[in-house]
């Protein structure tokens, strides 16, 4: 056990997804030929001005509720000045004196336990352009498409106490900004990064040690193996009595080590002020309103609805809010139809990993809503057995997914024709329902018959008949 | 073709001329292209749109036959532009070096409006670096003189823009007003010049030195004229989210009765010239005496306006200016080996001396330990200056004060005295701070042979009242 307290604090950059950049038209657009997006206004030519894109506004409003945060009704802009060759005007417009989002907090769980991450503030800023330095052997090379696409950066209290625990706060937000849809969270694309702050302190002690600030970092993985890395580094400097120097590190992922940038003497006077292109921003209680009533179920709500509503397991439940859209397509699914728990054993065990194989949207999928009730059907009404079903049917329909389940099952001759054929099926159904009944009752409560006459009664809407039914019963259960 | 003579008409007046035939815009072109040349030695223009104006005056002839409905509202408008205006596909350089060669590849807001309501722009006039400057001294292309006397300065900023008008080679000029920069070379050339309310004209376009300050005005002959200009000029901008949304539309309601406040500090002041203190105290005499109410009311804050504008001004303009970095467009020193030295030597280079000393001491007084005991400060004083003039204007209609405490100095004598020309900004940094509308018009002649003017201010968005004021003043005069 260490005799230091871990004490971590995160800057998350999140680009957010707006069709255009924060302060003006020019398309955000990722992945375009270098300096194609780029207006005068990007470009930072002489006279121009920003406006602010209302959008950028709103999805920084919806991060903040859904963060608990207190919206500013008079955030402004400040410059943030400083000399780059990917920063056209030579200074960043940004929020630092009254940012759009203040307070708030997140709740994360590690290993059980709810933790609250308190949000120091959220603010509204531009990203600078890329500067490529290994293009050309003689120049470096700039471009600009990214130079005004809108960032929000979320600054957390420094109440993380692990790499681990950074970890999971780093991938809830990333989780959260994707259910939101204000990013689309793409680590690759660099749309999520972070800034490490991590300092030391004797257990106990209230007051906080020296800090180091890792740089940049632009994975989740590579920002806990950045803490870890300066955790282990400022024990042993602590351990040999020497005093953890304040400074700017980069991490780089090759060593998995991190490296000093500049030591605060050295740190920039970015000369604040407020950005006098810019007006105030005024927010109203009734935008605020409005935006909450557009926000969609938070997946900690959506989760226990799963759970109580729809009577899905916890595990279930878990898989379908990990992200937003199974979710919401799991709701669309079960528009006009009762039979929660296959639909959810269809959506999970086939359709997400067939979609995920297509690289299709789930609401793109092949095989459209009425097919999949149809299919769902079969099963239910013990047409076919749930087993056949997955395994026979729903491939072909996969592959022909306008012909009519009924119409596969037959043309494959799944289809449960005679009284025997259909009390098999049935008596199929419960039984895989029902495995760890199925080896109780081997191991020898035999007593269980009776609770699997009830199924099969129930799944037949009593249609079965009571002694054929025990026959096979007992029959498949003693094979 | 006899010469014309368009020196005392109103546009409406030779709108009336080219309509029924008497006049061509051709003829008005060339007319002005003349008086360019005749006073070409004044150094006013830097560059001439001879042949595109020449062309479009024969376009608008056309029009003017074929269909006169769809003539613009300022056709017959000759127009010059300050050298912080863009014109998309003419250059535009601050008058200075770091912008050598730039060519804009928009137009500003109010010079498209002019455009589209086919007026014509003759030429890119002389100015201060940026804007900056109370003579036009600092520029790259040299001063500009003034017509009046040779050996004195135009004023500046806008002082090419000054003295295209007062020298009769364009109708009016568009000049840009950061704390006195349309208003004191109207005033030093004899012309009217309007400083509209802060956010009455869209800024895109208008190459920044303080934003929170900077304001597009008008210099012209006449106070009709300017509010035509203006009224095409005025409304909102999408490229501007600080531009009023509020349009201007001109309507007269001028009456006999204004409560005026004679700014009495300012008319006693110690540096005020003892010629234009008499002129200006027999000027509210005679407004007096036409009926108005004249009030004579204090200020004391005074003395705190130019060092707290020179403040927020240069403060803003370190970093307006930052983007003049000799990377991205621009001048870009040879002598530069790195990027480092490409940032020094560039700007070192590219910016005169005047320029550098403002971004200084912009950069100063926003550094950490500094920015409160400055900057922070200077922002208080503008808030109770602007307090202080919207409790004024719930009294009185107007503020009246001269324009300049001096008429126009010989050339190079600012220079060696750079205090004493930031203090002669005293009367015109009043209105800006605040960012009220305030107009210069020619009050007199002094016994040296220079013009002077008288100073107007109202109301944020009272431009209509400020002009009617105005008019009913010069052509009583």
């Amino acid at each position: 056990m260490s005799k230091y307290e871990t004490v971590i604090g995160l800057e998350v950059h999140i680009q957010l997804n707006t069709n255009s950049k924060v302060f003006c038209g020019d398309s955000a657009a990722f992945g375009s030929e270098p300096n194609e997006h780029i207006s005068a206004i990007s470009l930072g030519h002489p006279g121009t001005l920003p406006r602010l894109n209302e959008g950028v506004l709103e999805k920084a409003i919806r991060l903040g509720l859904a963060l608990n945060c207190e919206i500013s009704n008079n955030s402004f802009f400040d410059r943030k000045n400083y000399f780059y060759a990917d920063l056209p005007k030579g200074y960043q417009i940004t929020q630092d004196e009254n940012p759009i989002c203040q307070g708030g907090f997140l709740e994360i769980t590690v290993q059980d336990q709810t933790r609250k991450i308190r949000i120091h503030h959220i603010h509204i800023e531009e990203d600078a352009g890329k500067s490529i330095h290994d293009l050309d052997p003689r120049f470096s090379c700039i471009d600009l498409n990214r130079a005004g696409v809108p960032l929000l950066e979320v600054v957390t209290e420094p109440d993380l106490r692990s790499p681990e625990e950074a970890a999971i706060f780093f991938s809830e937000l990333r989780k959260l900004a994707k259910w939101l849809d204000i990013s689309d969270g793409n680590m690759e694309e660099g749309s999520m990064r972070c800034d490490c702050n991590l300092s030391l302190r004797p257990m106990g002690s209230s007051e906080y040690g020296t800090r180091t600030e890792v740089k940049n970092v632009n994975s989740i993985r590579f920002a806990k193996k950045a803490l870890e890395y300066e955790q282990e580094r400022q024990t042993k400097v602590l351990n040999k009595g020497e005093k953890v120097i304040q400074q700017t590190r980069t991490f780089d992922p090759e060593s998995g080590k991190t490296y000093p940038l500049r030591e605060k003497e050295e740190a920039h006077d970015y000369r604040y002020f407020p950005e006098p292109d810019l007006p105030v921003v005024n927010i109203v209680e009734e935008d605020i309103i409005r935006i909450q009533n557009s926000m969609p179920e938070m997946p900690a709500e959506r989760k226990s609805d799963f759970i109580q509503k729809y009577q899905l397991s916890e595990y279930e439940a878990a898989l379908l809010t990990e992200e937003k859209m199974p979710g919401d397509y799991f709701l669309f699914l079960i528009e006009n139809n009762s039979n929660y728990k296959l639909i959810s054993n269809l959506l999970i065990n086939k359709i997400l990993p067939e979609a995920k194989e297509l690289r299709k949207s789930l609401f793109d999928f092949p095989i459209e809503k009425e097919n999949i009730h149809a299919f769902i059907e079969l099963i239910s009404s013990n047409k076919v057995s749930a087993s056949i079903a997955y395994q026979r049917v729903w491939p072909e329909l996969l592959k022909h997914p306008n012909t009519s389940p009924e119409e596969m099952a037959s043309k494959l001759n799944v289809l449960q024709n005679s009284d025997t054929d259909f009390l098999e099926s049935a008596i199929n159904n419960v039984l895989e329902k029902f495995p760890d009944k199925v080896t109780a009752y081997q191991k020898g409560k035999k007593g269980l018959i009776g609770f699997f006459m009830g199924e099969v009664m129930k799944a037949t809407r009593g249609k079965a008949d009571p002694k054929l039914s025990n026959q096979m019963l007992r029959k498949k259960l003693e094979s | 073709m006899s010469p014309i003579d368009l020196s005392s008409k109103t546009l409406s007046s030779i709108q009336q001329l080219l309509r029924s035939g008497q006049l061509t815009f051709v003829q008005i072109v060339r007319h002005y292209l003349n008086r360019i040349q005749a006073t070409r030695h004044l150094n006013a223009y830097i560059e001439i749109f001879e042949e595109e104006a020449l062309e479009k005056a024969r376009q608008l002839d056309q029009k003017i036959q074929q269909s006169p409905e769809s003539l613009g509202h300022l056709f017959g408008a000759v127009i010059s532009i300050k050298d912080v205006l863009c014109y998309k596909d003419h250059k535009v350089s601050g008058a200075a070096k770091i912008l050598e060669g730039f060519t804009s590849l928009y137009s500003a807001t109010a010079v498209e409006r002019l455009v589209n309501e086919d007026a014509i722009i003759i030429g890119r006039v002389n100015c201060d670096q940026f804007g900056m400057g109370s003579s036009n001294e600092n520029s790259i292309y040299g001063p500009v003189k003034n017509a009046a006397d040779e050996t004195c300065v135009s004023g500046g900023s806008s002082g090419g823009s000054a003295v295209a008008v007062q020298t009769g080679t364009c109708l009016a000029s568009l000049g840009t007003d950061t704390g006195g920069s349309v208003r004191q070379p109207a005033a030093y050339c004899g012309v009217v010049g309007l400083k509209p309310t802060y956010g009455r004209i869209s800024r895109h376009g208008l190459l920044a030195y303080a934003s929170s300050f900077d304001q597009i005005g008008i210099l012209a002959k006449q106070v009709e004229d300017a509010a035509m200009i203006l009224e095409v000029m005025a409304g909102p901008d999408d490229f501007d989210s600080s531009a009023s949304q509020q349009l201007f539309k001109r309507t007269t309601a001028p009456h006999s009765n204004y409560k005026i406040a004679a700014l009495r500090p300012a008319i006693e002041h110690h540096s005020l010239d003892t010629e234009i203190k008499e002129n200006t105290f027999n000027k509210i005499k005679d407004l007096e005496n036409q009926g108005h109410s004249v009030e004579w009311i204090d200020f004391d804050l005074l003395e705190y306006l130019v060092p707290a504008y020179y403040i927020l001004t240069a403060a803003e303009a370190s970093s307006n200016l930052a983007r003049y970095d000799g990377i991205h467009y621009g001048y870009r020193s040879p002598n530069a080996t790195n990027l480092e030295e490409t940032y020094m030597l560039s700007r070192s280079e590219g910016f005169s001396a005047e320029v550098k000393k403002r971004i200084l001491m912009g950069t100063f007084v926003l550094s950490s330990g500094y920015y409160d005991a400055c900057y922070g400060k200077a922002q208080k004083i503008r808030r109770l200056v602007q307090d202080a003039i919207f409790k004024i204007f719930k009294k009185y209609d107007f503020i009246i004060l001269p324009t300049t405490p001096e008429t126009a100095p010989k050339i190079g004598k600012g220079i060696k005295d750079p205090m004493k020309m930031y203090l002669a900004d005293i009367f015109t940094v009043f209105a800006s701070l605040a960012g009220v509308p305030a107009i210069s018009v020619p009050l007199g002649v002094h016994s040296n042979g220079l013009p002077y003017g008288i100073q107007v201010i109202s109301q944020s968005f009272e431009e209509n009242k400020l002009l009617d004021f105005c008019d009913y003043m010069y052509r009583g005069l």
